[in-house]
């Protein structure tokens, strides 16, 4: 089943430049540029080449306005991003004059350049722009080179920090999507089956008991096909009620043994879920599917049983009783030589594998019952 | 599907085979959306000699109905359109004291049975249960017995453990006791979930039949007392507890 996709979907694509931090990204690259050049204007007359400088301020320009326009974003438009801010960073070196760069005037882009840093990280993750803010700052120092100062160095922290936190944040927002993405998808899977267990509810369920209870009252044959739809009845009904699974590895028992019953079969469970271990759960279903079976086959024709299921925290308890003859206390053990509980050496074997015990009582005229004790280990 | 169906069809049918009987006759209503339903119980009730005084195919229906036909006992479907079962519940035991309610169901939503019951439904049965089983149990609703099923034992019994289990964990000073059974009350849903009919578990437990009937009854209103407790403080928390407006003159 594929789950509609919900119209709420965040809208933070990663690598389409839309929206989101890319948006905020590309404001951030005008007004950068808008500063650098409030910068560059009044000191265009110090430089060495003006009209060198006017280039790389030209060249600014042009890749904002571009990039403002082009709105994807693949990895290799990042990574020319960062190029050609490396480039117009260690361009000043060339255009302006030397004694500016050694007292540690700001280079040409200025903070213009910080923002390849941050695309990078937001598009490629905080690895991505951990190292696009070491390789700018690689530019910073060469443009500087060799007058190193307590400013290049502030620039370094920043343009480290830059890429690393971008990343980081962009990173813990794309997993938070997906995981909203994932529960989204869960929950409309949730609404469709509930739409549909209503629907059946109102149709079939409703025809097949009918069935049952008309075909009962008719007798004959009648009642035959009226306890096949009764018992497809319930199966149906244990189908569409089905809860969440709960946790990974986890079964609710008390849907599968909702599961078993029938004209003949009363199952009575808590509201709320029992979850247990899918492998427990799965040997407690076969213990009690062979006691059912050991009272069709023993306990006399059109013998009713009864299965009780008991969440005690620590324990859960799974009871069996059927309204056959029953037995003397005494005559138990003879009865488990006879066969007559043959099966249960399977069901303790069952049980014992998930670390449970199995009682026998019997009282003369109601039958006989049989307690299943399974532990809850570590859950809960 | 029956929306629209509903309304329409409930008027018709089992008024017909109302029996005008001498004093004693359960007077019976049914609430079901379903017309086959609602029409094959209501036939096997009035064939054996119930006074079927109306039928509903919703829950609103039946509440504009009953001031004028006065049931016993309601046979409620859960799962309706308009109002369901729960809600509709909580407003007949609120506003008509003298009509009990038993949940007829074909519905697995357990949750919504246990709910029903605390909400005052006295008794729940499956669709699938025989025609016998119906009339005994509304006739005994009708006598305000408890109608306990096995699988409303179950169900109670998971509900006042797990009311149990929160109460002990969560330790919230302030928060009214949660209610308890006494041992005798467990032993005797056990056996009831376990299909022991109530003559059979006074036989076992040696003691009478009114007294099982007695411990059924007083699990039943513990839940529904509770009930009643939590959402009246549910209400005055949420500020919501307005008195209720005057009945018009």
């Amino acid at each position: 089943m594929t789950p509609p996709v919900d119209a709420r979907e965040p809208t933070w694509p990663r690598t389409p430049g839309e929206g989101g931090p890319w948006r905020a990204i590309d404001v951030y690259r005008v007004f950068t540029l808008g500063y650098a050049i409030v910068l560059f204007v009044p000191d265009r007359d110090a430089f060495h080449h003006p009209l060198g400088a006017w280039a790389v301020i030209g060249v600014m320009a042009g890749w904002t306005v571009w990039l403002a326009v082009h709105r994807a974003r693949p990895t290799w438009l990042l990574w020319l991003d960062l190029a050609v801010s490396a480039a117009c960073v260690l361009a000043t070196a060339l255009v302006d004059d030397p004694d500016r760069v050694a007292r540690g005037a700001a280079t040409l882009p200025s903070m213009w350049a910080a923002a390849s840093v941050a695309s990078l990280a937001v598009g490629r993750g905080w690895r991505a722009g951990l190292a696009a803010g070491l390789l700018m700052s690689l530019a910073d120092v060469v443009e500087v080179w060799p007058d190193v100062s307590s400013r290049s160095l502030d620039s370094i922290v920043q343009l480290v920090l830059i890429g690393a936190i971008a990343g980081y944040t962009a990173d813990l927002y794309e997993v938070g999507r997906q995981r909203l993405a994932r529960a989204t998808a869960v929950e409309a899977a949730a609404r469709e089956r509930e739409r549909l267990a209503a629907d059946i509810h109102d149709s079939v369920l409703q025809v097949l008991a009918y069935a049952q209870r008309r075909g009962a009252e008719l007798g004959g044959e009648a009642a035959e096909i009226g306890m096949l739809a009764g018992q497809q009845e319930v199966r149906l009904r244990a189908l569409v009620s089905a809860r969440d699974p709960g946790p990974a590895g986890e079964t609710d028992l008390s849907g599968l043994l909702s599961a078993l019953g029938g004209p003949l079969v009363s199952v009575a469970v808590p509201a709320d879920a029992v979850p247990l271990p899918a492998a427990v759960a799965a040997g407690v279903l076969a213990a009690v599917r062979s006691a059912l079976d050991n009272v069709a086959r023993h306990a006399g024709p059109g013998a009713r049983a009864w299965v009780l299921l008991e969440d005690e925290g620590d324990m859960v308890t799974i009871t069996v009783r059927d309204d056959g003859a029953g037995m003397a206390a005494g005559r138990l053990e003879a009865a488990a030589l006879e066969g007559r509980l043959g099966v249960a050496a399977g069901i303790r074997g069952r049980i014992a594998d998930a670390g449970g015990t199995v009682g026998v009582t019997s009282a003369p005229g109601q039958g006989v019952e049989l307690e299943l004790r399974v532990p809850r280990r570590g859950t809960r | 599907m029956s929306e629209t169906g509903a309304e329409t069809g409930a008027e018709t049918g089992a008024e017909a085979g109302a029996v005008v009987g001498a004093g004693a006759v359960v007077r019976v209503m049914i609430v079901d959306d379903h017309p086959l339903w609602r029409d094959a119980v209501a036939r096997d009730l009035a064939e054996a000699g119930l006074n079927v005084v109306a039928t509903a195919g919703d829950g609103s229906e039946a509440l504009r109905r009953i001031p004028a036909v006065r049931p016993e006992v309601v046979v409620l479907d859960l799962q309706m359109p308009q109002l369901d079962g729960v809600a509709t519940t909580r407003r007949i035991v609120a506003e008509f004291p003298g009509t009990r309610v038993l949940v007829l169901t074909a519905s697995a939503e357990r949750a919504d049975v246990l709910e029903a019951v605390k909400a005052g439904a006295t008794g729940y049965l499956v669709k699938s249960a025989s025609r016998e089983e119906l009339l005994d149990a509304v006739v005994r609703t009708a006598r305000g017995e408890a109608v306990f099923t096995p699988g409303l034992a179950g169900l109670v019994l998971g509900e006042f453990r797990r009311m149990a289990g929160s109460s002990s964990s969560g330790g919230a000073s302030g928060e009214p006791e949660s209610p308890r059974l006494t041992e005798r009350e467990t032993e005797i849903l056990r056996l009831v979930a376990k299909g022991l009919t109530s003559r059979q578990i006074a036989d076992r437990l040696v003691i009478s039949y009114r007294t099982v009937q007695n411990h059924t009854q007083n699990v039943l209103n513990k839940l529904q007392l509770h009930n009643r407790v939590e959402l009246a403080r549910y209400a005055i928390e949420q500020g919501i507890d307005t008195p209720p407006p005057p009945p018009p003159p």
